[in-house]
């Protein structure tokens, strides 16, 4: 543990060290988010009250999507990586140390854009949350199960490339998918694709849920969150142990 | 004119020969479609069946055209511009007899085309689907070169953005805010006439709503022709600043010995 | 006691490929050999010829297709991590120094990577960049560094834990040629003064000369050397090839000592054997008697001693 925590303070500094160029692209993404919000306030203002959604439900479901994500891709950069990593050979030098392979790649790179969102997220929700203790609650413990179930998802598509080769453009691409569709609320869709967000591109148990907990909380969707979370998380770290057996570390062009 | 015609030749087949970021955008392209029919249904829905006077089939085929003319191009250009910039790779580019950025425009043009046509076809094809036939033909007949003049302007002006770059010299993430001009004030995400009455005004005036808004409105059925002129003049505008933005970018250059 | 035993060990990547379909290659084709505790080993072949596959094998990062290996006792693809924390590993081409950071940073994630208290990190840290001529680079960043000092500091990085083996992989791939002796240099002290067991692959036959006591030489997948470095030393590294440019080609070039390769309109290739003559001799004739506007003095290449290997047993 003290590793994993070591790392990520590593990476921190190293991402740190360009001072400038790290606030800059955490203000862009925050100003990024901020239009998105703006798109949002902008709709309503016009549409009004869509499906028994109003402004302040979406803005929700947003913070949530910029919590996991910010964590996702933000803190645990490595995540949507790890196809190419293993297609370059990137995984020897973590392979070499005497840690658990998953958790160090996952800490050792940091992606500064993305950190802006995890900093904008919980601010959004605070100011357009009506954060009450238990709404917070449930906000912290529903993105950050909504953060188990991304990056489960997006490590066990990136291990797959062990598997099936390439670079983990698959991976690229439904994570993509998870966030468009993250981005509305799920009541918005119908059938077909309502279980499409539950299955193959789960971005059900990435915001959806979560933002559904905090609006109404109901203990059984909850203990569903939670292990689909675990079922996840799962899936991509035994996915990624026995495709480590098969790595062939980029060798393939420099024996 | 031949080395441009041959830049945007490389860029045409460029973009043909990788099946799999054709395939990639495709995809991205039928999932906005998809999501944005769910959107704009509920919101027509809850309006009594009309917003500004778009149905919600018209909608849809205004999201399409918007779609097909921004997903046609590539957002990170400003980045890679001025990542070239910033790096000096343009330096070496600027050896060519060539003007830089005419070259680079027009390859990325040629990508463009390629997607553009592909989009075309599986956007139309989706929005049919879910949609019905396009409310006017002639409107739609005008869709598709306003989609070619949107998708132009959108590559001039992330040129003219990125270029920038030398006097910045950093333009790491700005794609992102670029984007968003392209989707609220082009009018991607929703149409100019959703917007309040100030915002509207200001998005008139600005360049981005020919990147998106125009295709969307003729394609969602309001064949008014001004609107392809409109297009024209700003294309030329944006290529005119790009041009002169690199130009006063390379008399920099030199001077600094860079 | 064997730190390294190597059992018919062998690796075939599967037939593969989306772009362009490739088929099975076996990279390492059955090898055996061992290696003694506080010894001193190159491993050395051509590009393609097996050896970073067999090193990334014998580190755990690979899983063989076929055979066995220990290393200090340890099946390195079954224990990991165990060996792991007993084993250096250097690769030439990967940096294990954070790019932003100071190397003294770095070291601090290491020692929490490998349980180094705080107190054993410092010494071993001090020592060690004594022993390496690298402590006043500690403290710049990495980034700011050449390459030969930042593989100076990776040494240090990979010592630190004090192994009781380190793999080198290609580590002077890169250096000029004052920091590759040098840092060769720096890999005989940390053997001679800490023990540690040298594996050290590369292309590079100089590295045999200055580094190791013993040689395997594998291509193709296969070992088709395995002596001390004195014997191969006296029967192929005494070759040398000249290539002499002469003004006024002559119709035929006869040194003693000197066998004719080729002879061409501009010049000529001379190979020589430096057990029978001396190089010095051999130059000094030509340049009497011919008519010489350009010379050099090359070692022949690796291709050609592991040819000559591969074709002449010894």
């Amino acid at each position: 543990m003290n590793a994993v925590l070591t790392t990520m303070r590593t990476a921190l500094a190293d991402g740190w060290a360009n001072r400038r160029s790290f606030a800059f692209q955490v203000l862009l993404m925050v100003v990024n988010d901020v239009t998105w919000v703006l798109f949002w306030a902008l709709f309503f203002n016009r549409v009004g009250t869509v499906r028994g959604w109003n402004p302040d439900d979406v803005y929700v479901l947003f913070s949530v999507l910029l919590v996991a994500a910010g964590i996702a891709i933000g803190l645990l950069a490595n995540s949507r990586r790890i196809g190419q990593l293993a297609a370059d050979g990137e995984l020897d030098e973590t392979l070499v140390l005497p840690i658990e392979p998953l958790p160090h790649i996952l800490t050792k790179r940091i992606d500064a854009a993305n950190v802006g969102d995890l900093l904008f997220g919980p601010v959004l929700f605070v100011l357009a949350g009506n954060p009450t203790p238990e709404r917070v609650a449930v906000f912290v413990l529903g993105s950050l199960a909504g953060t188990v179930a991304l990056v489960g998802f997006l490590v066990f598509c990136g291990a797959l490339t062990l598997f099936v080769g390439g670079r983990g453009e698959q991976g690229d691409l439904g994570f993509n998918a998870i966030l468009i569709f993250a981005s509305y609320p799920l009541d918005l869709f119908g059938g077909a694709t309502k279980v499409l967000l539950f299955t193959a591109v789960p971005a059900a148990f990435v915001t959806g849920l979560p933002a559904q907990l905090v609006r109404d909380f109901d203990a059984q969707r909850a203990a569903l969150l939670v292990s689909v979370a675990a079922g996840f998380a799962l899936l991509g770290w035994v996915t990624f142990s026995l495709g480590l057996r098969r790595y062939s570390s980029g060798s393939l062009w420099s024996r | 004119m031949r080395p441009y015609l041959a830049g945007f030749n490389r860029g045409l087949r460029g973009a043909v020969v990788a099946p799999g970021d054709l395939t990639v955008r495709m995809t991205f392209l039928v999932i906005v479609v998809l999501v944005m029919a769910a959107l704009w249904s509920a919101a027509v829905e809850a309006n009594g069946g009309s917003i500004e006077g778009y149905t919600r089939d018209s909608l849809l085929w205004y999201v399409m055209a918007a779609q097909v003319a921004v997903i046609a191009v590539r957002p990170r250009t400003v980045e890679e511009v001025g990542e070239e910039i910033g790096s000096g790779t343009v330096a070496v580019q600027m050896l060519l007899p060539v003007s830089v950025a005419g070259l680079r425009m027009s390859i990325e043009a040629g990508e463009a085309a390629a997607r553009l046509a592909a989009a075309l076809v599986v956007g139309g094809a989706a929005t049919w689907f879910l949609a019905g036939a396009p409310p006017s033909g002639a409107g739609m007949a005008m869709a598709v070169p306003a989609c070619a003049l949107g998708a132009a302007a959108n590559i001039a002006s992330q040129h003219a953005f990125g270029g920038i770059a030398f006097w910045l010299l950093d333009a790491k993430s700005t794609w992102f805010v670029y984007q968003k001009l392209v989707f609220i004030p082009g009018g991607m995400l929703i149409p100019l006439e959703l917007l309040p009455g100030g915002l509207e005004a200001v998005a008139r005036v600005l360049p981005f709503a020919t990147m998106a808004y125009v295709p969307g409105r003729l394609a969602s059925g309001h064949a008014e022709p001004a609107l392809l002129a409109w297009q024209a003049a700003w294309l030329v505008a944006l290529v005119g600043v790009a041009l002169a933005v690199y130009a006063a970018g390379q008399r920099r250059l030199e001077v600094l010995g860079g | 006691m064997q730190a390294i035993r190597v059992s018919e060990l062998r690796k075939t990547f599967p037939a593969g490929g989306r772009v362009r379909r490739r088929d099975a290659v076996e990279a390492v084709a059955g090898i055996s050999f061992s290696v003694a505790a506080g010894e001193r080993l190159a491993y050395i072949g051509p590009n393609g010829a097996g050896k970073s596959t067999s090193i990334k094998m014998l580190t755990g990062i690979l899983h063989p297709t076929s055979g066995e290996a220990t290393v200090l006792g340890i099946v390195p693809w079954r224990r990991r991590r165990e060996l792991a924390a007993r084993i250096g590993t250097l690769f030439g081409q990967r940096s294990q120094l954070w790019y932003q950071l100071t190397p003294r940073q770095t070291f601090g994630l290491l020692a929490r990577i490998y349980g180094v208290s705080r107190a054993d990190e410092a010494s071993r840290v001090a020592s060690l960049g004594e022993l390496l001529d690298a402590t006043e680079l500690f403290d710049q960043p990495v980034r700011s560094l050449s390459l030969g000092q930042r593989m100076r500091c990776e040494l240090v990085a990979s010592m630190l834990h004090e192994p009781e083996v380190l793999f080198l992989d290609e580590p002077t791939i890169g250096l000029d040629l004052v920091a590759k002796t040098r840092f060769r240099d720096l890999i005989v002290r940390i053997n001679e003064q800490r023990g540690t067991t040298i594996l050290l692959t590369s292309h590079d036959v100089s590295d045999i000369e200055q580094v190791a006591r013993r040689v395997i030489v594998i291509n193709h997948g296969r070992l088709i050397y395995d002596d001390r470095v004195s014997r191969m030393r006296r029967t192929l590294l005494g070759t040398k090839v000249v290539d002499v440019r002469f003004a006024d080609p002559p119709a035929m070039v006869d040194v003693e000592g000197a066998m004719l390769e080729k002879l061409t309109g501009s010049g000529a290739k001379l190979v020589v054997d430096t057990t029978q003559r001396p190089i010095r001799a051999v130059l000094d004739d030509l340049l009497e008697r011919y008519d010489v506007v350009d010379i050099s003095v090359a070692d022949p290449p690796l291709e050609e001693i592991v040819s000559h290997i591969y074709t002449r047993p010894l």
